[in-house]
């Protein structure tokens, strides 16, 4: 009885797959969504180049991260662009232009746990908001600090000292929230 | 609430007296007596819908309806307290009905269990009938049994949730729609079971030790979701069914009609649920994007052919969008601790809306049932049942570029269940059921997503023998049942290193499981159920290979290949009785040892991520063990006024590390008063029932702080009201209910609820419902 009632279900499910005891072979998604990478670039009025940048190629589990962290001047004004990468794909997906593209849902922020050091936004959204993928830094003194970058996606900007660049009443999802060490000498 | 007066019937005889009377000089005349006193009941109303007239009965039970055509009548039987009854009556001669109604208003729940098709079981066990259901018709089927002691519900804001008895929920405790395991995707606390009650006939929780007769995994307790069988009725019959909620600005409508064609020996019936609310609201502000919308179908066809078989063929489709707080939706750990101090939640709203935006799930669900029962003697019966299930879940994240619409999950699971059953009647108190069981389910992620998918590939299959077999003494029932099962699965999952690859595995798993149970009655009154049984459970694809962000709960989870079935005993003991019809009462007291209990273990390990640092929890094995009381008493002060009060208690503890086991419902106490007005009457109100209720729940103190993000919730208070009146219009009888929930609007949290992250509780809710039967 038992192998009749086998045969029964065999031959409803055979209708739509060769062997009904394989798993159908999943579809190895394109996973355009995840970004593997952070750079932050700030270059100097001189012209000198400084890199931060944070990898995890093989997302959430698997291989530590790979974090590159920087050293900058004191006394000088530096120009800072956040890049967003999808390393997965090959070529590398630039996540930026989708940032900026949805400018008003989504807004950078920048936290340093040494009060002295502060950035500006210097882009804005088509509301006027800042958008924060562009910035400016002028460090002066000697100090290390930590640096954390959050990329929040749907932040209230309207809320109070966000468009400023305080993340605390900001909500939101984040998307991105990297930390690096930083020296100024 | 669920104890309602209910009108056991049985039509008992009706013979004729005079074979040859005038054609419209037929007398239809009989007796109202109580079931267990054997008592007249007087002033109970027979009523011929045809005719719109009848009688009351007399302070002996009597009636007498005089110069009646014959012709076919329905006749409506009712009385105080009681679910109204109909019957059909083909008049040819005078005849002479018996009715023994079960006047004792406010039962206990055994009772309701006595309806046909329902097998016996001595495990404890508790019902919700159709009026019950329909008074409740704004709620979802985890909702709508909250009120039974030992039930509750595991919410993820109020228009998901899954019901959890004793302490056991989701893969540990198996649903069974009509009469077949629903198959659907349970990997998440925010899965509710994919079911319209509304189409039920009858709910009924087994707060059992085992499903030997059943398939699929539970570890002791059933829900068995029943429909109606079609009425023998040869004309077409029907009820709608309206209902109004004040929070979420809600509307309801569920409709069936129904006829059985003598002459064909067919029967058919259809049913259909359209239901849509908006934003929930709490004391203090909407809660966003928590409204739903539900539209469901169910059609049912029965046939007899000649005395011995009956066929029947069900298709069912379930079809709901759910929206899921919009401040609930968190990115990392830094948002969640965020969105816990807050006192409202990110994105409230000064205004109510309608619209479900991401994040939101969309689920259907259709089956097609077919059934033959075989009468091979009148005390032997043979069954065949085949059912096939297509659920479909997708789940929509808030996403960049639009990808809002694209779901972020999105699963078909298809399954194909077959049954040979076989029951036999020996005599002498002696019962034997035995049964062939096959599943197979196919579970595929619908490639769309372009996120990795966190539930791999699979297909199942599972064989099952079970055999039950039971004695009836003069006092004492006993029953012995095993099953063995044994499952073979299939799994392709996706690597999570990259270059992604796929992967395969397999397992193999093959369970023994056994119940036993005794019913003794003690005394004429009081009676004992004790059950021990041994269960199984395997574990689940997403405890052995998930691996991965759960975003809602802002962790990541790591399944472990290697688990073991989970193995339970439990016990179960329970008293009930009453004293002189005034006093009922029930105790029920369990405990359950589950070794290899499958659990997410916080390990210490935090994970850097691109999104910032995520605490790490791993599936892991322990002993835990759960113990809980379930009493429900009831005094009858007065003919017309009943207190009723409910107590549940429950502790769940990991053995292995002397902790808390977590999520476990805390303990609640529940109290009603009603009061009935008598009026009786033809074309007036009927059965007035007015009750007040109030539930308190206890803060959940058995757990440690390092068990959860935030406390527990603190204990609240809850009261309630409701009015309802039953009223014969013509050829419909109305039924009518008013009834408030948290009228106080009572600001509170539940521990059970995953929305109380990030919010408060639902407000006042006032619901307004009219049914009507004709």
């Amino acid at each position: 009885m038992r192998l009749l009632l086998l045969s029964f279900v065999l031959v409803f499910v055979s209708c739509k797959k060769d062997d009904p005891l394989v798993p159908t072979v999943p579809t190895i998604p394109n996973e355009e969504e995840v970004i593997t990478t952070v750079n932050y670039t700030l270059t100097a009025t001189n012209g000198d180049v400084v890199l931060f940048s944070f990898k995890d190629v093989d997302g959430d589990g698997g291989n530590a991260p790979v974090i590159v962290n920087g050293e900058l001047d004191t006394n000088t004004t530096y120009t800072g662009v956040v890049e967003l990468l999808n390393e997965t794909v090959s070529p590398a997906d630039n996540i930026t232009e989708e940032v900026k593209e949805e400018g008003d849902e989504h807004q950078v922020f920048y936290q340093f746990s040494n009060a002295d050091l502060s950035t500006t936004y210097t882009d804005t959204d088509a509301n006027g908001k800042p958008i924060g993928v562009a910035t400016q830094l002028i460090t002066k003194g000697t100090t290390s600090s930590t640096l954390t970058i959050t990329l929040r996606h749907t932040p209230d900007k309207s809320a109070t000292g966000v468009a400023d660049g305080a993340i605390a009443n900001a909500g939101g999802e984040t998307d991105i929230e990297v930390t690096f060490n930083l020296d100024v000498k | 609430m669920l104890n309602k007066g209910f009108l056991i019937f049985s039509f008992v005889l009706a013979f004729s007296l005079l074979g040859n009377a005038q054609n419209c000089r037929l007398n239809i005349s009989g007796q109202l007596l109580d079931l267990t006193t054997q008592e007249p009941i007087a002033y109970g109303t027979v009523f011929i819908k045809e005719l719109k007239s009848g009688a009351v009965s007399d302070s002996l039970g009597k009636f007498t309806i005089k110069g009646v055509c014959a012709d076919n009548y329905h006749l409506v039987i009712s009385h105080i307290g009681c679910e109204s009854l109909e019957m059909y009556l083909d008049l040819k001669r005078d005849t002479l009905l018996q009715f023994s109604l079960d006047h004792n208003h406010h039962h206990l729940h055994e009772v309701s269990i006595t309806a046909e098709h329902k097998d016996p079981t001595i495990q404890e066990s508790q019902s919700l009938s159709k009026q019950d259901l329909t008074q409740r018709s704004d709620k979802n089927l985890s909702t709508m049994l909250e009120g039974i002691s030992g039930v509750s519900a595991i919410k993820n804001g109020s228009g998901i949730a899954k019901p959890v008895v004793h302490g056991l929920y989701g893969n540990r405790l198996a649903i069974i729609n009509n009469s077949v395991a629903q198959s659907g995707q349970q990997w998440g606390v925010d899965h509710s079971p994919e079911i319209d009650p509304l189409s039920a006939n009858e709910i009924t929780v087994i707060k059992g030790v085992g499903a030997i007769e059943y398939q699929g995994n539970s570890l002791g307790s059933v829900i068995l979701v029943a429909p109606s069988t079609i009425e023998k009725e040869p004309h077409v019959h029907g009820s709608g069914n309206y209902f109004f909620e004040s929070n979420g600005l809600g509307n309801g409508l569920h409709v069936e009609l129904q006829q059985y064609k003598l002459n064909w020996n067919l029967g058919w019936k259809v049913a259909a649920t359209v239901k849509k609310s908006g934003d929930n609201r709490s004391p203090n502000y909407y809660l966003k994007n928590t409204g739903g919308e539900e539209a469901n179908v169910a059609l049912q066809f029965e046939k007899s052919v000649g005395k011995r078989l009956i066929l029947d063929a069900h298709f069912t489709s379930f079809n709901a969008a759910l929206g899921v707080l919009r401040g609930g939706h968190v990115g990392n750990l830094t948002d969640l601790e965020t969105a816990f101090n807050r006192e409202e939640p990110f994105y409230t709203q000064e205004e109510f809306s309608y619209s479900i935006e991401a994040p939101r799930q969309q689920v259907n669900h259709h089956m097609a049932k077919l059934h033959a029962l075989y009468f091979i003697a009148p005390n032997q019966r043979l069954e065949f049942t085949y059912a096939a299930q297509l659920n479909q879940r997708k789940e929509f994240d808030v996403r960049r570029s639009g990808r809002s619409d694209i779901p972020a999950l999105s699963l078909d699971q298809v399954s194909n269940f077959g049954e040979l059953k076989y029951a036999n009647d020996f005599g002498k108190g002696w019962e034997l059921k035995t049964g062939l069981q096959v599943n197979h389910t196919n579970n595929e992620n619908v490639p769309e997503t372009n996120i990795l998918p966190l539930i791999p590939n699979y297909v199942s299959i599972e064989y099952g023998v079970f055999g039950l077999i039971a004695k009836k003494w003069e006092k004492t029932t006993l029953e012995l049942g095993a099953r063995y099962d044994s499952e073979t699965r299939n799994v392709a999952a996706i690597s999570t290193s990259v270059p992604r690859s796929v992967v395969a595995f397999s397992e193999m798993y093959s369970n023994l499981s056994a119940m036993s149970g005794v019913k003794r009655q003690l005394t004429k009154n009081w009676k004992l159920l004790g059950n021990v049984g041994f269960a199984n459970r395997n574990p689940e694809v997403n405890e052995l290979y998930s691996n991965g962000l759960h975003q809602g709960v802002s962790g990541i989870e790591e399944g472990e290949i290697n688990l073991r079935p989970e193995q339970s005993l439990k016990g179960t003991l329970s008293l009930k009785g009453k004293v002189k019809n005034k006093l009922f009462f029930e105790a029920l007291g369990y405990y359950q040892a589950i070794e290899d209990y499958i659990f997410l273990n916080p390990s210490n390990e935090v994970r850097l991520t691109i999104r910032g640092a995520f605490p790490v929890f791993k599936y892991e094995q322990t002993n835990a063990s759960i113990y809980g009381l379930d009493v429900s008493t009831i005094y009858q002060m007065t003919n017309h006024l009943a207190a009723k009060v409910q107590y549940s208690f429950i502790q769940g503890d990991d053995r292995s590390q002397g902790i808390p086991l977590i999520f476990m419902p805390a303990n609640s106490l529940y109290g009603e008063l009603t009061y009935d007005i008598e009026n009786i009457g033809l074309g007036k109100f009927e059965n007035i029932e007015l009750q007040m209720n109030n539930r308190y729940v206890f803060e959940q103190t058995h757990l440690l702080t390092s068990q959860d993000f935030v406390a527990p919730p603190e204990a609240y208070n809850l009261l309630g009201a409701k009015v309802s009146a039953e009223r014969q219009l013509g050829k419909f009888r109305l039924s009518l209910y008013l009834r408030g929930e948290n009228i106080l609007n009572t600001v509170y949290r539940d521990y059970l609820n995953r929305q109380r992250y990030f919010a408060d509780d639902l407000g006042i809710n006032v619901i307004v419902g009219i049914n009507a039967k004709f």
